[in-house]
């Protein structure tokens, strides 16, 4: 009776659908899946340290009020010391993403005449014209119409996305009695499996979290690298913004590209080619990733075949949105690993038998003395 | 919160170093230990686990006894009955071979189980409490071989 049992198409297809669903009542509670995510993601960045410090002799408790409790510090202390200069800075702020927006229009204007002179249908479809009359009403008008959602959306999100520090401590300080209470509720004879099952999810959330930290450091390098060889600035910041926008996929990798175009467009203004090289800086930090960061790192973690997280991808962005989009991938290899597992439990006979046995057993001792 | 546990005499603390797998463990590595055991409730005649089943963890009689037996073959066939303090399935600790025996209680019991994936994770973050229960297991394991080289009857692995 093995434990690596191979899976079936019907437990793959319902595997899929139960990610699917998951999907949608995830979308309908973002508030409580987002900072929870975010804490999955800091608890498996402190986890290293941690066990660090539990190696040096500190109990487990001990190790978690250090690690979580030394975070949630730094945390304050970056809120505290950042406040005041953000709100000193906000009018520079404010002018600085009006300067990049246009630095952004103008090279947009400048590609799109210089197909215009290239291709004459493109010019008696005034292309250039309307493309610019878009941008400059959508940007004329996007305070009016969005700021107002955005600072609700914003103070909305911010008491449930503060949590995430505190869940995080306690996933760290009480992971352990937690699957220890998970475990008690199982029947003696799923027992052992079910022992295995939260193992092998804790290992692969583990490996997919701390994968995907190693991904976001691998790009921020790359680009960093990239920018600073083609002159952009600063790259060190660009290269992380866009590396953890890429966490989201797809949308994420649009909207870092669109950034790091925007910056080269706006500080090189009589240079277009030096929004050329961004992009061709990204598009290649983008290969690398897809080709060699990924599968070292978050690829090896899942075990999913690349056509499947593919089309999961486009799945999760059809079914909720960018929420989709970023929960997909973690949330498949969860569901798979306990899919598969659970598949290869509720299907062995011998185990059922087992546990039938077992309440017979129950039953016959409760009611001796009813006879 | 202390910055290190402290040590107690409980009575959970007593009877887990009354086990022979933890007997040379300190109060503070028995408190360790205790945070990765797991305490289930066998009926009598119900199954712990079966022959050929792949091992994932050690188990220790806390209390009651259990049979040692071919499966399906009559219960009179039984290769060992073991009592309180003894453990069976050791070798699941080792690696994930397949169970050499069925294991099922010959009473109401309660045992202690001891995952594999806990000891593994032991032995990188606890070195010496995961050496000194590894001894101890060398130690039963031998005492086993002996046994078997003298031809007494032997439990399963």
């Amino acid at each position: 009776m093995s434990l690596h049992r191979r899976t079936g198409p019907l437990v793959w297809l319902a595997i899929v659908a139960i990610t699917c669903l998951l999907l949608l009542l995830f979308q309908k509670i973002l508030w409580l899946v987002v900072p929870f995510l975010v804490a999955m993601i800091i608890y498996y960045f402190l986890r290293p340290a941690a066990h660090r410090l539990v190696l040096r002799g500190f109990s487990n408790e001990a190790a978690a009020a250090i690690t979580g409790g030394g975070f949630i510090v730094l945390l304050l202390l970056v809120a505290a010391s950042l406040f005041p200069w953000l709100t000193a800075h906000a009018v520079s702020w404010q002018e600085s993403l009006a300067r990049y927006v246009e630095g952004g229009s103008l090279l947009l204007q400048r590609t799109l005449d210089a197909l215009e002179r290239q291709f004459a249908f493109l010019e008696r479809a005034s292309l250039s014209q309307n493309v610019s009359a878009r941008i400059g009403e959508f940007t004329e008008n996007f305070a009016q119409r969005h700021l107002a959602d955005l600072l609700v959306t914003f103070a909305t999100w911010l008491p449930s996305l503060l949590l995430a520090p505190f869940l995080a401590f306690f996933f760290l300080r009480d992971g352990r009695r937690f699957k220890k209470f998970l475990s008690r509720g199982v029947p003696n004879a799923y027992f052992e499996r079910t022992l295995y099952l939260i193992h092998e999810v804790d290992k692969t959330a583990r490996a997919y979290f701390q994968g995907l930290l190693s991904l976001t450091i691998l790009d921020t390098l790359a680009l960093a690298l990239g920018l600073w060889a083609i002159g952009v600035s600063p790259p060190l910041f660009l290269g992380l913004v866009a590396a953890v926008l890429a966490w989201v996929p797809y949308v994420g990798s649009v909207l870092g590209c669109l950034l790091v175009v925007l910056v080269a467009a706006t500080d090189f203004p009589t240079d277009p080619w030096m929004a050329y090289g961004a992009i061709m800086v990204f598009v290649f930090v983008r290969l690398l990733d897809d080709f060699v960061f990924m599968p070292l790192t978050i690829g090896r973690s899942l075990r999913i075949h690349p056509l499947l997280t593919v089309l999961m991808i486009f799945v999760g962005g059809a079914v909720a949105g960018v929420a989709g989009l970023m929960l997909v991938l973690p949330l498949l290899g969860v569901v798979m690993v306990v899919g598969e597992t659970i598949g290869s439990v509720v299907t062995d006979p011998r185990l059922k038998a087992r546990h039938a046995h077992a309440g017979q057993l129950r039953a016959r001792q409760v009611g001796a003395d009813l006879v | 919160m202390f910055l290190f546990s402290k040590d107690d005499d409980s009575p959970r603390l007593r009877q887990l170093r009354a086990l022979s797998l933890f007997a040379t463990l300190s109060p503070r590595e028995l408190k360790t230990v205790d945070s990765l055991l797991h305490e289930r409730s066998y009926l009598k005649d119900e199954i712990v686990f079966d022959e050929g089943e792949e091992g994932q963890a050690l188990y220790i009689i806390i209390s009651g006894r259990v049979l040692v037996c071919r499966q399906g073959q009559p219960e009179t066939a039984r290769i060992a009955e073991l009592s309180p303090g003894m453990l069976f399935g050791d070798l699941a600790l080792l690696d994930d071979a397949p169970r050499a025996a069925q294991v099922r209680a010959a009473e109401n019991c309660t045992l202690a189980v001891f995952f594999r994936a806990d000891f593994l994770g032991l032995l990188e973050t606890h070195a010496v409490i995961a050496s000194k229960i590894a001894l101890q297991l060398a130690r039963h394991m031998a005492q086993r071989l002996r046994e078997t080289v003298a031809g007494v009857p032997q439990p399963l692995q």
